[in-house]
């Protein structure tokens, strides 16, 4: 240990000479080219401020264009509407986690964002008077739950996800945003607590550049490739949670990761719950319908989370299937082949692109897949990424976060269906609005020079991290295998937290794993495109993000939402909400779990320690619009 | 290379051992096989289009018929079973 300090002492006087720097200074930088990032690019450039985008995709590439379900908004095309009952749909859905100011903010302006989406020339599709077309989805409801179902979620055919960030991309053109295409995002420039800019990597000529700023924003997206079984791309590693966890900043409920449970194994696609709907039946090694045992009157048809956990028992318990037993069966075959064909077309074309199984014949392999994460980077409802000391919301300066990379929070413990994308376009706007408000651009500053021997110590640990991982040959594990060994670990510990002690076990395993970190190797050396470099910085990315997940659902001893436990079943409030409050005595603070989780993570030693910080239970304006009190969350 | 041109047409045999191709009479390049086009995304564009696929067809005028939604999805409505399902793929619940 003690050679690799002074070792990378000498690297870090080296490194200013060895590897260019290259500065640039903007007005505003954004990282992450998705649906949240383009808008705030362009929102900023539209008000005038010199931005730059550094992105390590290319912004068509995100993975905003796999969403493929549709945007709520209370437009009130099919029947009356008001956001209200948007707001109270979404704070329910949120099992009370979500910060109600900040789902009054999004649902308020839900409408605007999509009236500003088609005037931007999203094609939505239409009713025959030619007003956007809504459908039910989502668990919306009208009448704050009275009024039945609601119809609200906007599309575009079956591809609105891909078709807006189209959309944004193609009208970001439209103003002078700088974009720095390929460039993979180090860490933070930190100075006295203030969010100077940020360092990047250039992946195809290896060089640092740093980009300082008064205002950044981060909208990297989530990290569902720190699971095995996840819908996420390959670059979904939460590259943004982990920039700020390194500058001493904490995360936000990253206990709360969406999973569904029938998703193809080894694919990460999810077969619809239609099949389940239509007789199919989840089976385990020994041909046996476990979901009998579970859930005996719903069975197959049980809640999400219910079926989730009854499948990760099953596997735990040794009764998977396949060589690693590690997933189970969803059986169609004793259904009509024509049945299937008219009620769920197309299924038999899915199974066999992805699975490489005739429907007809043999059943699919499924396991319960990572869809979405709820936690992510703390911030207010103006997209102001905040902490919180001695029990008051501090606000960090300069920097800013929106998209699925940020919690604002507002899908709290879960997120309803088509809520997301409207959480990137309108915290996206909010970013730049915020940004406006409190800044004035400062046009023709844009330096471009070499950096001299660089003395400045922010900035400095990204490059050094990098030459570690180039030069030295003391270490012995190569990268790729490692990244294929944590997430099925993650995987397996995480999801059920059935028995007691089996938290701490996943606890314990995610340690070794973080400490075996240290023995990563690149094999590739070299400095134009290398891969292996950045997939060992995205392994270091993934790392902080599993460690904080892990134990943050270690410690939260409930079941609220996406976070369930086989220990503790139930919802711990302030109250028992199933009987009138009056009379009740209201717990403290450290003795219910109505509160979200704040993470750190020291890096060097990947020691997590966690506080809390409480719900925010009024809305913006009491007047317009009046919180919701708790309440049991029963659909 | 002005030299091979020059003699191709008197020594076919000199043309192939300096450039490993054949050449016609002219001295233009011939292949010898021919153009591998069609088999490229922008040789497919050439080929008259396949069958399309039957199991999610385009609406008439792309009105749904039952809901009148213009430009929607196509096939059984996707939000039928309470989640987004396309193709027996769920993309959102």
């Amino acid at each position: 240990m003690a050679s690799v300090c002074a070792a990378s002492r000498l690297l870090s006087k080296r490194i200013s000479t060895q590897y260019p720097v290259v500065d640039h200074e903007f007005d505003a930088v954004v990282v992450g080219a998705g649906g949240a990032g383009l808008r705030a690019a362009f929102g900023l450039s539209e008000a005038g401020f010199n931005t730059a985008c550094v992105t390590k995709l290319f912004p068509t590439r995100s993975h905003t264009v796999a969403a493929q379900g549709g945007i709520n908004a209370a437009l009130g095309n099919m029947e009356g509407d008001d956001w209200r009952w948007h707001f109270y749909d979404t704070v329910k859905g949120s099992d009370w986690l979500g910060d109600q100011d900040a789902i009054h903010y999004m649902t308020e302006q839900a409408p605007a964002a999509v009236v500003e989406l088609e005037n931007f020339g999203m094609p939505f599709s239409r009713t025959e008077d030619g007003k956007i077309y809504q459908r039910a989805f989502g668990g919306q409801s009208l009448k704050f739950g009275k009024g039945g179902q609601a119809h609200r979620c906007c599309c575009v055919a079956d591809r609105t996800g891909h078709s807006l960030l189209h959309t944004l991309y193609g009208r970001s053109l439209r103003y002078d945003t700088s974009y720095f295409v390929e460039y993979f995002a180090l860490d933070l420039l930190m100075e006295n607590g203030e969010c100077k800019g940020v360092i990047a990597l250039c992946m195809e000529d290896g060089s640092i550049h740093r980009f300082r700023s008064q205002n950044t924003v981060i909208a990297t997206g989530g990290y569902g490739r720190t699971y095995f079984s996840c819908t996420s791309a390959h670059t979904s590693t939460g590259d943004g949670n982990a920039m700020v966890t390194r500058a001493g900043l904490p995360c936000q409920d990253l206990e709360f990761v969406q999973f569904h449970p029938t998703g193809i194994y080894g694919a990460g696609c999810l077969i619809t719950e239609g099949c389940r709907g239509e007789g199919g039946i989840l089976i385990n090694s020994e041909g046996e319908r476990f979901m009998e045992r579970y859930a005996p009157n719903a069975k197959d048809l049980a809640s999400r989370d219910v079926v989730s956990r009854s499948m990760t028992i099953e596997i735990r318990e040794g009764r998977g299937v396949g060589p690693e037993k590690d997933h189970v069966y969803l059986q169609l075959h004793h259904l009509p082949p024509q049945q299937l064909a008219t009620r769920l077309p197309g299924i038999s074309e899915t199974a066999m692109i992805f699975a490489g199984v005739d429907v007809t014949k043999e059943p699919i392999p499924v396991l319960p897949t990572v869809h979405y994460n709820m936690g992510g980077i703390p911030t207010n409802y103006k997209g102001q990424v905040i902490t919180h000391t001695n029990g008051n919301d501090k606000v960090v300066p300069g920097l800013y976060a929106c998209g699925e990379a940020a919690c604002a929070s507002v899908h709290g413990a879960n997120r309803l269906g088509a809520n997301s994308l409207l959480d990137l376009v309108v915290f996206g706007r909010a970013c730049a609005l915020t940004i406006a408000e409190e800044h004035k651009p400062d046009k023709g500053k844009i330096r471009w020079h070499r950096l001299r021997r660089d003395r400045t110590p922010s900035g400095s640990s990204g490059p050094v991290h990098i030459t570690c991982l180039l030069h030295c040959s003391l270490w012995c594990l190569c990268c790729l295998p490692r990244r294929e060994t944590v997430p099925p670990d993650a995987q397996c510990r995480r999801r059920v937290c059935g028995q007691p002690g089996q938290a701490e076990e996943g606890c314990d395993k995610m340690d070794d794993i973080y400490q075996s970190l240290d023995d990563i190797k690149t094999f590739d050396r070299g400095i134009v495109w290398n891969t292996d470099l950045v997939e060992s910085l995205e392994l270091q990315n993934l790392m902080l993000n599993a460690v904080q997940t892990i134990y943050s659902a270690e410690q939260r001893k409930e079941s609220r939402g996406a976070h369930a436990r086989e220990d503790f079943k139930d919802r711990v409030d302030e109250y028992d909400f199933s009987k009138p409050t009056q009379g009740q005595e209201k717990k403290p603070f450290e003795q219910h779990w109505r509160k979200h989780t704040m993470s750190y993570v020291d890096p060097k030693t990947g020691k997590v320690s966690l506080e809390y910080r409480p719900v925010i239970d009024h809305s913006l304006d009491e007047q317009d619009c009046a919180h919701i009190p708790p309440a049991i969350r029963s659909y | 290379m002005s030299l091979v041109r020059f003699r191709a047409s008197a020594s076919r045999l000199q043309s192939l051992v300096f450039t490993g191709c054949s050449r016609g009479v002219s001295g233009a390049v011939k292949d010898k096989e021919p153009l591998k086009k069609a088999k490229t995304p922008q040789g497919r564009f050439d080929i008259p289009e396949e069958k399309t696929n039957p199991v999610l067809e385009k609406f008439p005028d792309d009105v749904n018929p039952v809901t009148k939604e213009k430009g929607g999805p196509r096939g059984p409505e996707p939000t039928r079973y309470g989640d987004w399902e396309r193709k027996g793929r769920c993309v959102d619940f």
